[in-house]
């Protein structure tokens, strides 16, 4: 029974685990040396989205609007490579 | 149409991008200017502009930087954004900024038309959508209009962007305004900065504006797929049609939505373990706490409910159905607390995003429900212990029964989890149906497979025995149930099949343990059953309760569990098809508060209340009538018929005042009441007048007090101390012991004899007869002398003998005393009788007779007894066992061998014993 359980559990999560690793986003990466946190607002969320100093996220698969550190918004596709530079979040 | 909708987006792009050029080439003259003058500046003063990059807090300084630009922002961005709603004034806007000069460049005002124009589209759909919310197909097709729009209104947002990064850039080059105390810029530098910082904060509201937009939109978008969705749940009958491209979009929405949850999840875990961390760990540790509170200590403190014990060879039916309900009712009970309590303290602690919440909520509710039906089929089939299962099934059987019963709940567990995440994601709806569509065809194989289960076992077949098929009824059954399932999720009734699929599973589940707990109640119930129990022997140790005391215990527990049974369950069964927590909760309260039948109306409370109130009058009034009784009228030394007397009003008085005040209690009105006892008094007067009679009588003997409680009484044939006086009746306790109820309105009306009623004093008589060789004086005189000589005897009244009668061969002489206290006349008289008998044989006074020693008729004896003076000291009627007992010492006092009354019997047997002892005491013989 129980190794029924696990097996069953197991398969659920490596089912997901693969598909998680499927995904494509935009990344940001936080170029500062300070945490940065994003206001980021998808679908009807709005949601804090924290990136420690060199750390790449992935955020918004199908578009979203950031609000960067320095109080700018803009908008992204999804498709993005976005840098956080000085509080300025740069699109390359 | 979603071309259409993707058309004006890359239009917007090519404008952008069209009029961004002329932008950039104007601005790639001027940054020359402005790099000349900073560099100016900076050469100027070289350490200040050494400080300013050198300042490694980027931060302040970006934050000073937005913190105006967000401020300044606000009003200018005022303009833009209101000609962006209003585009009737958008027209003289665009010459009055050519006017002034280029300082709203067109690329901005492209954009803030578009958004305009989406704003106005996403309206004309939200009408749409409410106009349709019935319609599953339009619904569908708006659904892909309102996500193109989105899409849209983000491209609007993204074309704005190169300006951005231009103003950004050009901002950077001139670098910051020059702080006190050093040289001012040149005017024309502080003019492009306060330019740019404009345009800057125009575009920032801009995308505001936009993502207000897109909220909306996406909003719209997800109500659209809950209405949806909620036609699917709740439209039983829909055929949805199952195709391969349903499976196609499924699967890349589950790709999707997987790869969103997990997104989402990940964020979350980050940013509650960066950011909240405290809470985050408080709240889990608290889970933890709540953990071992309700599930740790729920096990232990019901273990020996909840727990097999292993030492029991043989458990009996009942001990088997009780452990299986309680081990399923308390672990799921606690296990349910348990997830509220970590659900609230994670939404407590604040710890939980709005995305996230219902994700939790939804795994937690699963759980609790997986667990719970789990726990119900190990309780029942019990795999590892055969002793303990409920149903007659083999080891094999039940393990495999267990399987299948706990796969089924996974899987439908499963369905509605990922139900509730798709839900929460705002995912396709075709992923729910694929979901519940796979999901239904999987627990219809189940259940069909579980109909080769061979679990049953013959009569005398040991556990481990190989079990045999199903009766043919049951497993056609199963097969039905399971060939229904898929065929209805095959032909497209993916909600139909979903729905009975949960329906056997949890249903079933919770009408197993109602059924469980209704046997457990009704085994409680039995007589002798509850003493078996633990409960039953400890509270026999503890409070030595008798066989019976548990029994009623024991009925009382049962019916407990089936009121438990059913509070608990219905409302559980109805909340599982779908009725809402607060239809139950007014449906319940309407229950109690008010039962309509026709016109009249009960309120089960209001019943409660009077019963209440009138339970507590009752209990006042007894506490009243006992405390004047005992201090007030004890000390007062009241007599105590009228103590008696004064209780019993008191208690009728507030029994009635209790009994009024309990009917209005339970809002009865007290008016209709006068109604009922009009038709009542006519009744009274036909059918009810004894009892009323009756009543009214007792009344009257209360207050007139004729006889009181211990009175010795006559009435008719009669006779007997006063017991009690009731409302309709007086009990009257005989010599014999034996009670009499005697209506009070006999009492008041025929004549009532009370020995006792002011006094105790009576007169009692002693015959005696002698013969006529007698002395008559000397025999007054010894009776006299005898009678004084006795302590019990007053003095005054003084005794009296009289010489009453000459008869046959005899003189009959009469002695009367009168004793203080009635009730001890008997004694006297016995007293006296022997002093009078051992005086006469002393003085040799004889008695009439010579004894007879032939047999006489017992008609003779009667006859010559009819003419003896009886003894009239004895009051009329006594009991026959004093009549004898009395009569008895008469015969000894008249020796003769004849002189004993018969009885009523007037049996000759008993004539000729009363002779021998008659003989053997008479002294002359």
């Amino acid at each position: 029974m129980k190794k029924f359980v696990i097996a069953l559990l197991s398969g659920v999560m490596v089912t997901g685990v693969l598909a998680a690793e499927a995904a494509s986003a935009a990344t940001v990466t936080n170029k500062d040396s300070e945490t940065a946190v994003l206001i980021v607002v998808e679908g009807e969320s709005r949601v804090e989205v924290a990136i420690a100093s060199g750390a790449t996220e992935m955020i918004c698969p199908s578009g979203c609007f950031v609000t960067a550190p320095s109080g700018d918004r803009i908008g992204l596709q999804g498709d993005e490579n976005v840098e956080i530079v000085n509080g300025n979040v740069v699109v390359k | 149409m979603r071309s259409v909708g993707k058309l004006p987006a890359i239009l917007v792009c090519l404008l952008a991008l069209a009029v961004g050029g002329p932008v950039m080439a104007q601005k790639a003259a001027q940054p020359a200017q402005a790099t000349t003058q900073g560099a100016g500046q900076k050469s100027a003063q070289p350490a200040q502009s050494a400080q300013t990059p050198s300042q490694p807090a980027g931060k302040p300084a970006s934050e000073e930087n937005a913190q105006p630009a967000a401020t300044e922002a606000t009003p200018d961005a005022a303009a833009p954004a209101a000609t962006a709603t209003q585009p009737a004034q958008n027209a003289p806007a665009p010459a009055q900024d050519a006017a002034q000069a280029d300082a709203t460049p067109p690329a901005e005002n492209q954009a803030s038309e578009q958004l305009a124009k989406a704003g106005e589209d996403l309206k004309k759909l939200t009408d749409q959508v409410t106009k349709t919310k019935d319609d599953d197909t339009a619904l569908a097709e708006l659904k892909v209009q309102v996500d193109a729009l989105a899409k849209q209104i983000i491209g609007v947002s993204v074309s704005t962007r190169p300006r951005l990064d231009e103003i950004k850039a050009r901002l950077t080059e001139l670098g910051d305004p020059p702080g006190e105390g050093q040289p001012a810029e040149a005017d024309i530098v502080t003019a492009e900065r306060k330019r740019l910082m404009a345009e800057r904060g125009a575009i920032n509201a801009l995308t505001g504006e936009a993502e207000g937009l897109s909220i909306q939109a996406t909003k719209l978008s997800n109500t659209i797929t809950a209405t949806r969705r909620a036609l699917f749940s709740n439209t039983l009958l829909k055929n949805t049609e199952v195709s391969t491209g349903m499976f196609d979009d499924a699967l890349t929405a589950t790709a999707d939505e997987t790869r969103v949850l997990s997104r989402s999840v990940g964020s979350w875990l980050s940013f509650a373990w960066n950011y909240k961390r405290v809470p985050l760990l408080t709240a889990l540790f608290l889970s933890l706490l709540a953990a071992l509170v309700f599930l740790s200590g729920s096990r232990r403190l019901f273990r020996p409910l909840i727990e097999h014990d292993i030492t029991d060879e043989e458990p009996s039916y009942f001990r088997r159905l009780s452990v299986a309900f309680w081990s399923t009712l308390i672990p799921t009970i606690a296990s349910a607390a348990f997830a509220i309590s970590s659900f609230l303290f994670l939404r407590g602690f604040k710890v939980l995003r709005s995305d996230i919440a219902p994700i939790i909520a939804i795994t937690l509710g699963v759980a609790v429900v997986v667990f719970f039906v789990t726990r119900l089929a190990q309780a029942v089939l019990s795999p590892r212990d055969a002793r303990w299962r409920l149903v007659r099934v083999s080891d094999r059987g039940a393990r495999m029964l267990m399987i299948a019963i706990f796969a089924m709940a996974l899987v439908n567990g499963l369905d509605y989890l990922f139900g509730g995440v798709s839900e929460a994601l705002g995912s396709p709806v075709v992923l729910t149906v694929v979901k519940s569509y796979i999901a239904s065809i999987v627990i219809g194989l189940i259940i069909m497979a579980s109909a080769w289960i061979k679990p049953t076992l013959r009569k005398d077949d040991s556990f481990d025995a190989h079990g045999h098929a199903w009766p043919r009824v049951v497993s056609f059954a199963l097969l039905a149930t399971g060939a229904l399932l898929i065929i209805a999720a095959v032909s497209g009734y993916v909600g139909l099949a979903r729905f009975i699929a949960t329906q056997i599973i949890i249903t079933g589940a919770i009408l197993v343990t109602m059924y469980i707990g209704i046997l457990t109640g009704r085994a409680v119930a039995k007589q002798g059953a509850f003493a078996e129990t633990a409960a039953g022997r400890y509270l026999e140790r503890r409070y030595n309760l008798e066989q019976v005391a548990l029994d009623q215990i024991g009925l009382a527990a049962g019916l407990s569990i089936y009121a438990l049974v059913v509070m608990f369950f219905i409302p559980l069964i109805l909340l599982q098809w779908g009725f809402q927590v607060a239809d139950i909760e007014s449906w319940a309260y309407r229950m109690v508060t008010e039962i309509k039948i026709g016109s009249i109306t009960i309120s089960l409370v209001g019943i409660l209340a009077g019963i209440l109130f009138f339970a507590l009058g009752y209990a006042v009034t007894r506490f009243v009538q006992r405390w004047i009784d005992g201090n007030i009228m004890a000390r007062s030394r009241v007599d105590a018929g009228v103590r008696n007397s004064i209780r019993t009003g008191i208690g009728y008085t507030g029994v009635g005042l209790a009994g009024l005040i309990g009917l209005s209690a339970a809002g009865i009105d007290l008016s209709n009441l006068a109604l009922v006892a009009g038709a009542l008094s006519l009744g009274v007067g036909f059918g009810l007048q004894n009892i009323v009679s009756n009543f009214v009588s007792g009344l009257i003997l209360l207050v007139e007090r004729p006889f009181k409680v211990g009175d010795w009484i006559v009435s008719g044939t009669t006779e007997g101390f006063v017991k009690r006086i009731s409302v309709r009746a007086t009990e009257i306790e005989t010599f014999q012991h034996q009670s009499i109820m005697m209506p009070n309105s006999l009492l008041i009306n025929a004549s009532v004899g009370n020995w006792t009623h002011r006094n105790k004093l009576g007169r009692s008589e002693i015959a005696v007869t002698v013969t006529y060789a007698s002395d008559p004086r000397r025999i007054m005189e010894l009776l006299s002398e005898i009678a004084a000589a006795h302590p019990m005897v007053l003095k005054n009244p003084s005794p009296s003998v009289g010489f009453t009668a000459f008869g046959d061969e005899r003189l009959t002489f009469e002695l009367r005393i009168y004793v203080a206290d009635v009730l001890t006349g008997g004694g006297v008289r016995n007293d006296l009788r022997i002093s009078i008998y051992e005086r006469f044989r002393d003085e040799g006074i004889g008695a009439p007779f010579p004894v007879k020693i032939e047999d006489v008729p017992v008609e003779d004896q009667t006859g010559i007894e009819s003419h003896q003076p009886e003894k009239v000291g004895e009051p009329k009627g006594a009991t026959s066992a004093e009549a004898r007992a009395a009569g008895k010492s008469a015969a000894s006092d008249r020796k003769t061998a004849v002189a004993a009354p018969l009885d009523e019997e007037r049996d000759t047997e008993e004539a000729g014993n009363r002779r021998a002892a008659s003989r053997r005491a008479n002294p002359n013989r």
